[in-house]
Protein backbone atom coordinates (compact mmCIF):
# COMPACT_ATOMS: atom_id res chain seq x y z
CA UNK A 1 0.00 0.00 0.00
CA UNK A 2 1.59 3.53 -0.88
CA UNK A 3 1.08 6.85 1.11
CA UNK A 4 -2.37 7.19 -0.91
CA UNK A 5 -3.71 4.67 -0.76
CA UNK A 6 -3.73 4.27 3.19
CA UNK A 7 -4.23 7.73 3.83
CA UNK A 8 -7.73 7.17 1.55
CA UNK A 9 -8.25 4.03 2.90
CA UNK A 10 -7.95 5.28 6.90
CA UNK A 11 -10.55 8.81 5.56
CA UNK A 12 -12.86 6.13 4.62
CA UNK A 13 -13.07 4.13 7.18
CA UNK A 14 -12.53 6.89 10.14
CA UNK A 15 -15.90 8.73 8.21
CA UNK A 16 -18.37 8.31 10.71
CA UNK A 17 -16.13 10.71 13.32
CA UNK A 18 -16.50 14.45 13.40
CA UNK A 19 -14.56 16.40 10.65
CA UNK A 20 -12.09 18.24 12.58
CA UNK A 21 -10.92 14.64 14.39
CA UNK A 22 -10.80 12.66 11.12
CA UNK A 23 -8.26 15.31 9.26
CA UNK A 24 -6.43 15.73 12.73
CA UNK A 25 -5.33 12.37 12.56
CA UNK A 26 -5.11 12.18 9.13
CA UNK A 27 -2.68 15.18 9.06
CA UNK A 28 -0.73 13.02 11.87
CA UNK A 29 -0.04 9.84 9.79
CA UNK A 30 0.71 12.32 6.48
CA UNK A 31 3.23 13.96 8.79
CA UNK A 32 4.45 10.24 9.91
CA UNK A 33 4.62 9.60 5.80
CA UNK A 34 6.73 12.86 4.98
CA UNK A 35 9.20 12.26 7.66
CA UNK A 36 9.64 8.68 6.88
CA UNK A 37 10.60 9.43 3.29
CA UNK A 38 12.40 12.40 4.00
CA UNK A 39 14.95 9.72 5.95
CA UNK A 40 14.74 7.34 3.13
CA UNK A 41 12.08 5.43 3.59
CA UNK A 42 9.78 4.10 0.86
CA UNK A 43 6.07 4.29 1.36
CA UNK A 44 5.47 0.92 0.88
CA UNK A 45 7.79 0.18 3.97
CA UNK A 46 6.06 2.84 6.56
CA UNK A 47 2.37 1.64 5.61
CA UNK A 48 3.53 -1.77 6.93
CA UNK A 49 4.94 -0.59 9.39
CA UNK A 50 1.94 1.75 10.50
CA UNK A 51 -0.26 -1.74 10.46
CA UNK A 52 -3.46 -2.36 9.05
CA UNK A 53 -5.57 1.01 8.91
CA UNK A 54 -8.62 -1.50 9.88
CA UNK A 55 -6.71 -1.87 13.19
CA UNK A 56 -5.80 1.78 13.79
CA UNK A 57 -9.43 3.11 12.67
CA UNK A 58 -10.85 0.58 15.08
CA UNK A 59 -8.81 2.34 18.29
CA UNK A 60 -9.63 5.32 17.25
CA UNK A 61 -13.31 4.50 16.76
CA UNK A 62 -13.30 3.01 19.61
CA UNK A 63 -11.51 5.43 22.09
CA UNK A 64 -13.77 8.36 20.72
CA UNK A 65 -17.24 6.05 20.89
CA UNK A 66 -16.17 6.00 24.79
CA UNK A 67 -15.46 9.67 24.83
CA UNK A 68 -18.68 10.51 23.56
CA UNK A 69 -20.60 8.15 25.73
CA UNK A 70 -18.69 9.84 28.65
CA UNK A 71 -19.42 13.44 27.50
CA UNK A 72 -23.21 13.13 26.25
CA UNK A 73 -24.66 10.34 28.57
CA UNK A 74 -27.67 8.69 26.49
CA UNK A 75 -28.51 4.32 26.21
CA UNK A 76 -27.20 5.24 22.58
CA UNK A 77 -23.96 6.24 22.36
CA UNK A 78 -23.10 3.53 25.50
CA UNK A 79 -24.23 1.30 23.33
CA UNK A 80 -22.26 2.06 20.67
CA UNK A 81 -19.26 2.65 22.88
CA UNK A 82 -19.86 -1.08 23.22
CA UNK A 83 -19.94 -2.09 20.39
CA UNK A 84 -16.48 -0.28 18.54
CA UNK A 85 -14.99 -1.80 21.70
CA UNK A 86 -16.52 -5.30 20.10
CA UNK A 87 -15.44 -4.62 17.31
CA UNK A 88 -11.64 -4.26 18.74
CA UNK A 89 -11.90 -8.12 19.08
CA UNK A 90 -12.37 -7.68 23.22
CA UNK A 91 -15.06 -11.11 23.35
CA UNK A 92 -15.21 -10.42 26.91
CA UNK A 93 -17.63 -8.00 26.04
CA UNK A 94 -19.78 -9.78 25.06
CA UNK A 95 -20.43 -11.80 28.11
CA UNK A 96 -20.98 -7.87 29.83
CA UNK A 97 -22.75 -6.90 27.32
CA UNK A 98 -25.96 -9.57 27.93
CA UNK A 99 -26.02 -8.93 31.72
CA UNK A 100 -25.86 -5.22 31.00
CA UNK A 101 -28.99 -5.42 28.69
CA UNK A 102 -30.89 -7.46 31.48
CA UNK A 103 -30.05 -4.55 34.10
CA UNK A 104 -30.90 -2.00 31.46
CA UNK A 105 -34.49 -3.79 31.00
CA UNK A 106 -34.63 -3.72 34.93
CA UNK A 107 -34.34 -0.42 34.86
CA UNK A 108 -36.40 0.26 32.10
CA UNK A 109 -39.23 -1.77 34.23
CA UNK A 110 -38.71 0.28 37.41
CA UNK A 111 -39.11 2.85 35.70
CA UNK A 112 -42.71 2.29 34.00
CA UNK A 113 -43.89 1.01 36.87
CA UNK A 114 -42.72 4.13 39.05
CA UNK A 115 -44.95 6.32 36.13
CA UNK A 116 -47.92 3.80 36.20
CA UNK A 117 -48.12 4.34 40.39
CA UNK A 118 -47.86 8.16 40.11
CA UNK A 119 -50.39 8.45 37.72
CA UNK A 120 -52.56 5.01 39.24
CA UNK A 121 -52.35 7.16 42.16
CA UNK A 122 -53.60 10.62 40.87
CA UNK A 123 -56.06 8.45 39.40
CA UNK A 124 -57.50 6.97 42.62
CA UNK A 125 -57.06 10.02 44.13
CA UNK A 126 -59.22 11.95 41.80
CA UNK A 127 -61.80 9.18 41.06
CA UNK A 128 -63.78 9.84 43.93
CA UNK A 129 -64.32 13.65 43.22
CA UNK A 130 -65.07 12.75 39.55
CA UNK A 131 -67.56 9.91 40.87
CA UNK A 132 -68.89 13.09 43.31
CA UNK A 133 -69.50 15.01 40.10
CA UNK A 134 -70.42 12.32 37.80
CA UNK A 135 -72.45 9.68 40.15
CA UNK A 136 -73.70 8.48 36.70
CA UNK A 137 -70.75 7.81 34.95
CA UNK A 138 -67.92 6.86 37.50
CA UNK A 139 -68.78 4.75 40.43
CA UNK A 140 -66.14 4.95 43.28
CA UNK A 141 -65.20 1.12 44.05
CA UNK A 142 -67.12 0.09 46.94
CA UNK A 143 -65.53 -1.68 49.82
CA UNK A 144 -68.99 -3.59 51.60
CA UNK A 145 -72.32 -2.71 51.18
CA UNK A 146 -72.23 -1.39 54.90
CA UNK A 147 -69.39 1.57 54.42
CA UNK A 148 -70.49 4.59 53.47
CA UNK A 149 -70.14 6.58 50.19
CA UNK A 150 -67.90 9.16 52.04
CA UNK A 151 -65.75 6.82 53.80
CA UNK A 152 -65.43 4.22 50.72
CA UNK A 153 -64.40 7.80 48.98
CA UNK A 154 -61.45 8.78 51.43
CA UNK A 155 -60.03 5.20 51.94
CA UNK A 156 -59.57 5.31 48.14
CA UNK A 157 -58.18 8.93 47.85
CA UNK A 158 -55.60 8.12 51.25
CA UNK A 159 -54.44 4.88 49.09
CA UNK A 160 -53.89 7.03 46.01
CA UNK A 161 -51.69 9.36 47.61
CA UNK A 162 -49.61 6.83 49.17
CA UNK A 163 -49.28 5.04 46.07
CA UNK A 164 -48.56 8.35 44.22
CA UNK A 165 -45.44 9.22 46.70
CA UNK A 166 -44.46 5.47 46.76
CA UNK A 167 -44.20 5.83 42.63
CA UNK A 168 -42.49 9.49 43.17
CA UNK A 169 -39.52 7.94 45.63
CA UNK A 170 -39.42 5.05 43.11
CA UNK A 171 -38.23 7.14 40.01
CA UNK A 172 -36.50 9.46 42.09
CA UNK A 173 -34.70 6.37 43.72
CA UNK A 174 -34.36 4.79 40.12
CA UNK A 175 -32.92 8.21 38.73
CA UNK A 176 -29.65 7.69 41.22
CA UNK A 177 -28.99 4.16 40.15
CA UNK A 178 -29.06 4.70 36.33
CA UNK A 179 -26.81 7.09 36.65
CA UNK A 180 -24.37 5.22 39.07
CA UNK A 181 -25.22 2.12 36.58
CA UNK A 182 -23.94 4.45 34.05
CA UNK A 183 -20.55 5.88 35.36
CA UNK A 184 -19.63 2.45 36.19
CA UNK A 185 -20.32 1.09 32.84
CA UNK A 186 -17.91 4.18 31.36
CA UNK A 187 -15.25 3.09 33.51
CA UNK A 188 -15.23 -0.73 32.89
CA UNK A 189 -15.00 0.65 29.21
CA UNK A 190 -12.10 2.66 29.90
CA UNK A 191 -10.34 -0.12 31.32
CA UNK A 192 -11.09 -1.88 28.55
CA UNK A 193 -9.61 0.53 26.13
CA UNK A 194 -6.36 0.38 28.31
CA UNK A 195 -5.78 -3.68 27.94
CA UNK A 196 -6.23 -3.78 24.25
CA UNK A 197 -3.78 -1.32 23.62
CA UNK A 198 -1.55 -3.93 24.96
CA UNK A 199 -2.94 -6.56 23.93
CA UNK A 200 -3.81 -6.00 20.23
CA UNK A 201 -1.17 -8.71 18.34
CA UNK A 202 0.99 -5.98 16.02
CA UNK A 203 1.40 -3.08 18.90
CA UNK B 1 8.21 -10.10 22.84
CA UNK B 2 5.12 -10.93 24.81
CA UNK B 3 2.72 -8.71 24.13
CA UNK B 4 1.00 -8.79 27.23
CA UNK B 5 4.12 -6.90 28.68
CA UNK B 6 3.17 -3.93 26.61
CA UNK B 7 -0.02 -3.70 28.41
CA UNK B 8 -0.01 0.12 29.51
CA UNK B 9 3.72 0.50 29.15
CA UNK B 10 3.62 2.28 26.09
CA UNK B 11 1.62 5.48 28.07
CA UNK B 12 4.82 5.51 30.31
CA UNK B 13 6.91 5.39 27.75
CA UNK B 14 5.25 8.25 25.67
CA UNK B 15 4.87 10.75 29.15
CA UNK B 16 8.45 9.98 30.08
CA UNK B 17 9.95 11.05 26.93
CA UNK B 18 7.49 13.78 26.80
CA UNK B 19 9.03 14.94 30.05
CA UNK B 20 12.15 15.36 28.66
CA UNK B 21 11.51 17.78 25.62
CA UNK B 22 8.95 18.37 23.27
CA UNK B 23 8.49 15.67 20.51
CA UNK B 24 7.05 15.46 17.48
CA UNK B 25 4.98 11.88 16.49
CA UNK B 26 7.78 9.85 14.31
CA UNK B 27 10.70 11.13 16.38
CA UNK B 28 8.76 9.46 19.97
CA UNK B 29 7.96 6.45 17.11
CA UNK B 30 11.55 6.14 16.55
CA UNK B 31 13.30 6.83 20.22
CA UNK B 32 10.37 4.03 21.40
CA UNK B 33 11.41 1.40 18.25
CA UNK B 34 15.29 1.93 19.71
CA UNK B 35 14.32 -0.10 22.74
CA UNK B 36 10.91 -1.16 22.36
CA UNK B 37 9.73 -3.48 18.78
CA UNK B 38 6.23 -1.65 18.19
CA UNK B 39 4.18 -1.22 15.16
CA UNK B 40 4.12 2.67 14.53
CA UNK B 41 0.78 3.23 14.07
CA UNK B 42 -0.33 2.07 17.68
CA UNK B 43 1.14 5.48 18.66
CA UNK B 44 -1.39 8.05 16.91
CA UNK B 45 -4.14 6.54 18.61
CA UNK B 46 -2.63 7.01 22.15
CA UNK B 47 -1.24 10.60 21.52
CA UNK B 48 -4.59 11.02 20.63
CA UNK B 49 -6.31 10.09 23.82
CA UNK B 50 -3.58 11.20 25.86
CA UNK B 51 -4.76 14.67 24.48
CA UNK B 52 -8.07 14.52 24.85
CA UNK B 53 -7.84 13.76 28.70
CA UNK B 54 -5.65 16.59 28.54
CA UNK B 55 -2.20 15.16 29.98
CA UNK B 56 -0.93 16.67 26.11
CA UNK B 57 -1.13 19.41 24.45
CA UNK B 58 0.08 19.87 20.74
CA UNK B 59 1.36 23.18 18.84
CA UNK B 60 3.11 23.25 15.17
CA UNK B 61 6.71 24.40 14.54
CA UNK B 62 8.33 24.60 11.63
CA UNK B 63 11.03 22.41 10.39
CA UNK B 64 13.87 23.30 8.29
CA UNK B 65 12.83 23.24 4.63
CA UNK B 66 9.53 21.05 5.35
CA UNK B 67 6.19 21.34 6.21
CA UNK B 68 5.55 22.43 10.17
CA UNK B 69 5.48 19.65 12.30
CA UNK B 70 3.33 18.96 15.37
CA UNK B 71 4.93 18.74 18.48
CA UNK B 72 3.36 16.97 21.54
CA UNK B 73 4.02 18.38 25.09
CA UNK B 74 3.04 17.43 28.83
CA UNK B 75 0.45 20.02 30.70
CA UNK B 76 0.39 20.20 34.38
CA UNK B 77 -1.88 17.23 34.54
CA UNK B 78 0.34 14.79 32.38
CA UNK B 79 3.31 15.35 34.54
CA UNK B 80 0.89 14.38 37.78
CA UNK B 81 0.07 11.56 35.38
CA UNK B 82 4.15 10.55 34.66
CA UNK B 83 4.87 10.60 37.91
CA UNK B 84 2.12 8.53 39.37
CA UNK B 85 2.90 6.24 36.56
CA UNK B 86 6.66 6.12 37.42
CA UNK B 87 6.25 5.35 40.59
CA UNK B 88 3.98 2.40 39.70
CA UNK B 89 6.11 0.94 37.75
CA UNK B 90 9.17 1.54 40.04
CA UNK B 91 7.46 -0.97 42.52
CA UNK B 92 6.51 -3.60 39.89
CA UNK B 93 9.30 -3.65 38.46
CA UNK B 94 11.12 -4.03 41.88
CA UNK B 95 8.63 -6.80 43.02
CA UNK B 96 9.05 -8.53 39.73
CA UNK B 97 12.96 -8.76 40.08
CA UNK B 98 12.84 -9.50 43.40
CA UNK B 99 10.90 -12.74 42.67
CA UNK B 100 13.14 -13.48 39.76
CA UNK B 101 16.60 -12.79 41.02
CA UNK B 102 16.85 -12.65 44.80
CA UNK B 103 17.27 -15.85 47.02
CA UNK B 104 14.76 -17.43 48.67
CA UNK B 105 15.43 -16.12 52.13
CA UNK B 106 12.34 -17.40 54.37
CA UNK B 107 13.54 -20.71 55.47
CA UNK B 108 10.12 -22.24 56.51
CA UNK B 109 8.71 -20.93 53.46
CA UNK B 110 6.20 -20.05 55.52
CA UNK B 111 3.40 -16.84 54.85
CA UNK B 112 3.43 -15.36 57.87
CA UNK B 113 0.08 -13.98 59.14
CA UNK B 114 -0.66 -10.62 59.97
Amino acid sequence: MNKDEYLKELRKLLRKLPKEDREDIISDYEEHFTIGMEKGRTEEEISKALGNPKNVAKQIKADHMVKKAEDKPSVGSIIEAILAIMGLGLFNLIFVAVPVLVVVAIIITLFVIGFVMIFGGIYWVLLPLLSFIFPKLLLAPSIGPNTSVLMDSLFTMLGGFAVTIGGILLVVAMVFVSKWFYELMIRYLKLNLRIIEGRKKDI
Amino acid sequence: MNTQFKKGVLELCVLVLLDRKDCYGYEMVDEISKNISISEGTIYPLLKRLKKEGFLDSYLKESQGGPPRKYYQLTTLGKVKKEELVKEWRSFSVGVNNLLYSEITNDSGAIKDE
